[in-house]
């Protein structure tokens, strides 16, 4: 079969050609690596971790290191409100955060696990990027469409999303800062690159320990059955069902996509005992001095509460601060809803992109949870990087990559006027975290846009080609 | 012989029983270490013309604050009508200097008692601690046994007497009894009564109780006099004895180490035109010994150590208070009958509850936790070898 040994050749050179940019990516994945080492060595982590953009009340490890003391002096690592992480963290950071080296910089042990934590992060990215990018031009030589994707140079999408992840700002002042959200954008990474390699196991471990680390991924579940049981991104369904119909009697196999939903079973299947697993170790490790009730009621209770109301970058807290206690429950019962309301038109609309949809979930719930920081800025903005060759003709680039270099700018600026000079107030910093938000907004709007008129785009010239 | 043995027993039991309690209240006093300091200063007179009153306890509050002490452990008694009266031609500020170099009422003078409550009743009772209970904690003296209190009061006085107020007297006995109650309460470690007014010493004859250092400006029969008339203010705006106690810390820093007697052989009766008297016989340390920050100011030795800070005794463990009781047989038995009775109920609790006495014969949970977090790769690597 001449057309299939072709396809075979074409994806082998393809991957030939990704070698050679594989020596670019590696080459500044080390320098990466070794730019966080050295700021890392800076005297006090350059005070990173005691930002508010950049530690949360999740996420912060002064707060781990409490949890961890109070563990250690035989009392619940809950108690007095320090502490809101998972108890699995606690055993795996804990220790760490204790244990000093003579001559090294404090806390240099958690700083290696981070920066081991985005490296493999970035790989993930890179591995999740190549199954995109070699499903979208299967997709596309299936619908006989000229290969427009951008192979800008020797790297591909998946290398530029990887590089793009481990060289953003955001994402080295989260791992230099110390927060944990390097740990939890791991995971959520890895439930991606699982679900698109088709691995129900890893796809479900991700998912259950990014739920459980933080709430929110747990809405990743419909993205991932979606791309265990459609596969990776592709051009709308009915392209291939009007291409059915056009060329009767072809040699090609039907590129019909269906839903399978031995995957999708599988996946259920590995969630739930990978969720036993991972409820039996968090009651075993707080059975002594507390109950997996008070575990709920600090993780998740305190993150869909809302109980502290420290500034960040978020746009939650200055809104509770003012609410009357009456009003308490029924606007924190709207922002919550807030990211779910969105969640079955964007599966209805994008189901066809897996992927993509996760990146809008990610990005949605990155802007309206309770306690964001750029940790979450930095995991979304990195897989945007994934849908380069669709999103090549997105509107406001520029303005909204100046507008994230301004509000990130500006954002410490305001806290520094607020808190510590006292010559401003609380409505600076929020002004920013305003700004900021509408930015997030501008991003997703047009991402989502531009990707629908890729899709249109596609259509138009897949039935034009029908014509002829 | 019997009677005679009786005796001696009774009085070698006594001695004893004496020999503890004056070892306790002597090593109370002793073996408590030194944790915190108070100041109380109190100015008892109001007007215009005892502006120099108010100026002499501002200033010294002013010092007491500098070297160290905070205004949670400040009591402040004036009558506070200085600052803003309508003769003050400086108004909202009070100056103990002619040079005006100093304004002693700037904007943290935290005064806790002012006006009319200026009292004896509510001097007494900040110095016992009987309080009614609607009284806010910054007016109460919250010292304990650790507690070094500098007490120094100021204004009109005489023969074993001191005025409140133009309305009141404060008398000698009545500061014993109160300095007494202190001491029966453990309200202080040691105590310095410092005083400045016309005949003060005769303030302390009646003093008895162990721990206190007590300073007067004047003797009986002598006048204390104010230092100089600021004709600018139009009053005399600070006295002697304060002035050269002054004069004596703007030459301190927190962290110097002058000794009480440096202080108290500082003063020339020249100078202050009468003979400042200090009693030390009821203050068992050697004045030369003992550092003026220990009243005047508030600074710690602290200790360094490195091991960890046990906050909480460990809590008991089922296991251990089981091993407690001396009734485990009956317990077994009782324990094996609630068992056969709960192996007609549902299996699972069942196992539940075998699994947790087996975790409970684990030694460490920790550990189990730790090996359960290592499982997880490789059952993670087989999972995915197996579902490719």
């Amino acid at each position: 079969m001449p057309t299939a040994n072709t396809q075979e050749e074409n994806s082998k050179s393809e991957l030939q050609k990704n070698h050679g940019g594989g020596g670019g990516f590696t080459r500044w994945a080390v320098v990466a690596v070794i730019f966080r080492l050295a700021l890392i060595y800076f005297p006090g982590n350059l005070n990173l971790s005691s930002r508010p953009e950049v530690s949360t009340p999740l996420t912060s490890i002064r707060r781990l290191a409490e949890g961890y003391w109070l563990k250690q002096s035989s009392m619940s690592p809950y108690a007095g409100s320090m502490y809101h992480g998972s108890p699995l963290l606690l055993s795996v950071l804990g220790p760490l955060t204790v244990k000093r080296i003579e001559g090294q910089p404090g806390h240099i042990l958690c700083s290696l696990v981070f920066v081991l934590a985005d490296l493999i992060s970035a790989i993930l990215i890179r591995a999740t990027g190549r199954k995109l990018q070699i499903a979208y031009r299967k997709s596309l030589k299936s619908l006989n469409l000229p290969n427009k994707s951008t192979d800008s140079g020797a790297l591909s999408s998946g290398d530029i999303a990887a590089l793009v992840y481990l060289w953003n700002p955001f994402t080295i002042v989260a791992c230099v800062g110390l927060s944990t959200s390097p740990v939890e954008n791991l995971f959520t990474i890895l439930t991606l690159y699982g679900a698109a390699t088709g691995l129900a196991p890893l796809a479900a471990f991700g998912w259950v320990m990014a739920t459980h680390l933080s709430l929110y991924p747990a809405i990743l579940i419909i993205p991932v059955i979606l791309l265990l049981g459609y596969g990776p991104d592709a051009p709308p369904s009915k392209l291939f069902r009007s291409k059915e119909h056009g060329k009767v009697g072809d040699g090609k196999s039907s590129q019909e996509i269906i839903f399978s939903w031995r995957r999708a079973f599988h996946l259920l299947v590995w969630t739930s005992l990978w969720s036993v697993y991972v409820l039996v170790l968090c009651s075993i490790s707080v059975k002594q001095h507390g109950s997996l009730q008070e575990m709920f009621q600090r993780t998740y209770g305190f993150i869909l509460t809302v109980e502290d109301l420290s500034p960040n970058i978020g746009v939650l807290w200055y809104f509770f601060a003012e609410v009357f206690d009456f009003f308490r429950d029924f606007f924190l019962i709207v922002f919550h809803s807030n990211i779910l309301f969105m969640i079955l038109p964007l599966a209805i609309r994008l189901k066809h992109r897996p992927c993509f949809l996760a990146f809008v979930y990610i990005a949605i719930s990155s802007m309206l949870k309770s306690y964001p920081s750029v940790g979450d800025s930095a995991l979304y903005l990195g897989l945007l990087g994934l849908f380069l060759d669709e999103l090549a003709d997105m509107q406001f680039s520029f303005f909204l990559f100046c507008g994230y270099v301004g509000v990130s700018l500006l954002s410490p600026v305001m806290h520094n006027l607020w808190i510590w000079r006292g010559t401003g107030n609380a409505n600076f910093y929020y002004a920013t975290a305003m700004a900021y938000a509408c930015f997030q907004i501008v991003l997703v709007v047009e991402s989502v846009s531009s990707m629908l008129n890729h899709d249109r785009k596609l259509t138009k010239l897949s039935t034009s080609k029908l014509q002829k | 012989m019997a009677a005679s043995s009786a005796v001696v027993a009774i009085l070698a039991s006594i001695w004893l029983c004496s020999s503890i309690a004056a070892d306790a209240s002597g090593s109370s006093s002793e073996t408590t270490m030194h944790t915190n300091n108070w100041a109380v200063l109190v100015c008892t007179s109001r007007f215009w013309f005892n502006y120099r009153h108010m100026a002499n306890t501002l200033s010294l509050y002013r010092t007491v604050k500098r070297l160290g002490i905070p205004d949670e452990r400040i009591i402040l008694m004036l009558a506070d009508d200085m600052a803003c009266n309508s003769r003050n031609k400086y108004p909202a500020q009070v100056f103990n200097n002619e040079n005006h170099w100093l304004n002693l009422y700037g904007d943290n003078v935290e005064v806790d008692y002012r006006g009319y409550e200026v009292t004896v009743e509510n001097f007494l009772r900040v110095l016992t601690g009987r309080h009614e209970s609607a009284v806010p904690r910054s007016k109460r003296l919250l010292s304990d046994e650790g507690s070094h209190i500098l007490l120094y009061m100021t204004g009109h006085g005489g023969d074993e007497f001191l005025k409140f107020q133009d309305s009141e007297e404060l008398q000698s006995h009545d500061l014993a009894d109160a300095v007494k109650q202190m001491k029966e309460k453990h309200r202080f470690k040691e105590l310095l009564i410092m005083v400045d007014t016309c005949q003060a010493a005769t303030l302390f004859n009646q003093l008895h109780s162990p721990g206190v250092l007590a300073i007067a400006s004047s003797m009986k029969g002598e006048n204390s006099y104010s230092h100089h008339l600021d004709s600018d203010v139009g009053v005399s705006v600070v006295d002697r004895f304060t002035f050269y106690t002054l004069a004596f810390f703007e030459r301190l820093n927190m962290y110097d180490n002058a000794s009480l007697s440096r202080l108290f052989n500082s003063y020339d009766p020249n100078l202050l035109m009468s003979n400042a008297y200090y009693r030390t016989d009821l203050y068992q340390r050697n004045l030369q010994e003992v550092p003026v920050t220990n009243f005047f100011g508030s600074v710690m030795e602290t200790v360094h150590t490195d091991s960890a800070y046990r906050a909480f005794p460990q809590k008991n463990t089922p296991r251990e208070t089981r091993i407690r009781t001396g009734k485990t047989a009956e317990d077994d038995s009782r324990r094996s009958i609630l068992t056969d009775m709960t192996k007609a109920e549902c299996p699972f609790t069942r196992i539940v509850s075998s699994l947790e006495s087996k975790m409970e014969t684990v030694g460490n949970l920790d550990s189990l936790v730790n090996y359960g977090l290592v499982m997880i790769l490789p059952v993670l690597v087989v999972s995915v070898w197996l579902s490719t």
